[in-house]
């Protein structure tokens, strides 16, 4: 995936990233460019994802208190995005294909969170419902 | 009888849509008021509707993407957050609003108070979710739903003068004692509920849920036209029925038992019996809808595993979110709130949403990046570009006139 002309808010930015196994593992909420010093054109070096990468898109006080919110809620300190190497980028189509699951990238705390204190505790979390 | 299960999802999601307890109510409200003047507008739905879903259908069938992804990947983090929290808000509305409907037809069956059945309804509608595949689920409440049409068959019990009614169709004037503003917000609400934007959240998420591929374009097409215009024919034979018998008289609607009376007088207990199935079944239908809308939106705005495809532990925070919908949902019906109200207020608001949603439709069904070679076809494209000018009207309008006509009265 090198080489390839994209206009980043069109073919990047806000797509859905898809694991190998067709799972859901996030949106890109942002990417992280690298300036090389020789100033060549920038590229990108990873996607960036979670509530501290949308919380500064939105802008203003509501990204702000985004961030916050989601920190509380994911009992989180830093304020750091999850990221995913930009080497995993598959495919850029109608959605963004990684090479890994989204279990071997670990970047889910809220989705984690909300298995352990909510869904797993109901009767049946674990059945297959279709 | 396989091809008639088929097109169950196209149906459900109409019934949800053009059947729902506040539309039941409103449906034949219009008809005692304005008799069959307003009937011009559930058509200009229906084809807006069919043309919009359809693009939904075909970009979900083809891409797997549904209508959420593609809000927030062309209007952008920001504005589509704006939708978000604007057609959440229509859903959390109707989705109580349905759920006291469920418990109001069962009101009307038990003569217990609707307020007792509310939150086992509540848990039936997430029971379902939770726990029933979602072909089973679209093919038994729109199936049931289908029980509605007994409103036809009183219309042609009733023996009422065709000649008449369609003139009032074909020549649509106010009625004499109602203002045009009247007319005209009744005309929004009509049109609101025919375009609800939960209708192509739960219908796209739908296509991606049955696993629908560009190998399934013509039955997601059949779904489209079959499953609209029958909820469109529905709403047209409920005003039937009440211009037929409450308009002469000049009695206004606003109880769903009124709505069954026309019914009961053609058809007497086995219509009713009828009538019973119908309501519980379309709203408990739009229901499910409205509530699995919020999941689906709110996932799809965030990137989060959806959908009943996967075990509930799989999707934790899409159960999550239709969870707390529904609490919510119950708390506010619990206040006593007039369900039906709640409805009508909803489809003025979710009108004000409605370009924000239908827009990014239209830009992404015509990317050949997206699409390849199914992308719209220039007949389509003009059509839809009169109807985002419509829609956008319509939003502008729908809230100086709700205040106007102090919500139709």
């Amino acid at each position: 995936m090198t080489g390839r002309v994209l206009d980043l808010a069109v073919h990047l930015l806000d797509r859905q990233v898809v694991d190998p196994d067709g799972g859901l593992v996030c949106n890109v909420d942002d990417v992280d460019l690298l300036f090389p010093d020789d100033g060549s054109p920038p590229y990108i070096t990873a996607l960036l994802t979670g509530p501290a990468a949308l919380g500064p898109r939105l802008g203003g006080l509501l990204g702000r208190w985004w961030v916050s919110a989601y920190q509380l809620l994911g009992q989180r300190h830093d304020r750091e995005p999850d990221r995913i190497p930009y080497e995993l980028v598959t495919d850029i189509g109608s959605a963004v294909k990684v090479s890994r699951t989204r279990a071997e990238m670990g970047i889910h705390p809220g989705e984690d969170r909300a298995r352990e204190y909510l869904v797993d505790r109901l009767p049946g979390a674990g059945h297959e419902s279709s | 009888m396989k091809k008639i299960l088929q097109v169950t999802l196209g149906i459900l999601t109409a019934i949800g849509g053009f059947v729902d307890i506040g539309d039941l109510v409103a449906n034949a409200l219009v008809g005692a008021r304005f008799g069959m003047s307003l009937a011009w507008v559930v058509i200009v739905g229906v084809v807006g509707i069919c043309l919009y879903a359809e693009m939904s259908g075909r970009v979900a069938a083809v891409t797997g993407r549904a209508v959420f992804d593609l809000v927030r990947e062309r209007m952008g983090a920001r504005t589509a957050l704006l939708n978000l929290v604007a057609s959440n808000l229509v859903n959390l509305l109707t989705l109580a609003a349905e759920v006291a409907g469920v418990a109001l037809a069962l009101q009307l069956a038990s003569s217990v108070s609707y307020l007792l059945f509310v939150p086992l309804v509540a848990f039936l509608v997430w029971f379902v979710i939770w726990r029933m595949p979602f072909e089973q689920m679209e093919r038994m409440f729109g199936l049931a739903g289908l029980a509605l049409l007994v409103f036809a068959v009183a219309l042609w019990q009733l023996g009422p003068d065709w000649g008449s009614l369609a003139h009032q169709a074909v020549h649509p004037s106010v009625t004499s004692g109602e203002g045009h503003p009247t007319y005209w917000y009744y005309a929004i609400a009509l049109f609101g509920a025919a375009m609800t934007p939960y209708e192509v959240f739960f219908f796209s998420s739908g296509a991606v849920e049955e696993k629908w591929s560009k190998a399934d374009l013509n039955l997601e097409r059949a779904n489209v036209y079959v499953g609209f215009p029958l909820g469109g024919l529905l709403s047209l034979a409920i005003a039937a029925t009440t211009a037929v018998v409450f308009l002469p008289r000049g009695i206004s609607v606003d109880h769903l038992s009124q709505v069954a009376l026309p019914t009961v007088m053609a058809l007497g207990k086995v219509g009713l019996a009828f009538l019973i199935v119908g309501f519980v079944a379309a709203t408990f239908g739009a229901a499910l809808e409205t509530t699995l809308s919020s999941g689906y939106a709110v996932s799809q705005y965030l990137g989060w595993q959806w959908g009943k495809l996967v075990r509930p532990r799989d999707a934790a925070r899409f159960h999550a979110v239709v969870l707390v919908s529904l609490i919510l949902g119950v708390m506010l019906i619990l206040t006593t709130l007039d369900p039906i109200k709640v409805t009508e207020y909803s489809l003025v608001f979710s009108a004000v949403a409605l370009p924000l949603t239908y827009f990014p439709i239209l830009v992404v069904a015509n990317d050949p990046g997206y699409m390849g070679d199914k992308t719209n076809s220039g007949f389509s494209n003009v059509l839809a570009s009169g109807y985002l000018i419509l829609i956008t009207v319509v939003a502008v309008a729908a809230i100086p006139l709700m205040i106007a006509t102090k919500a139709g009265q």
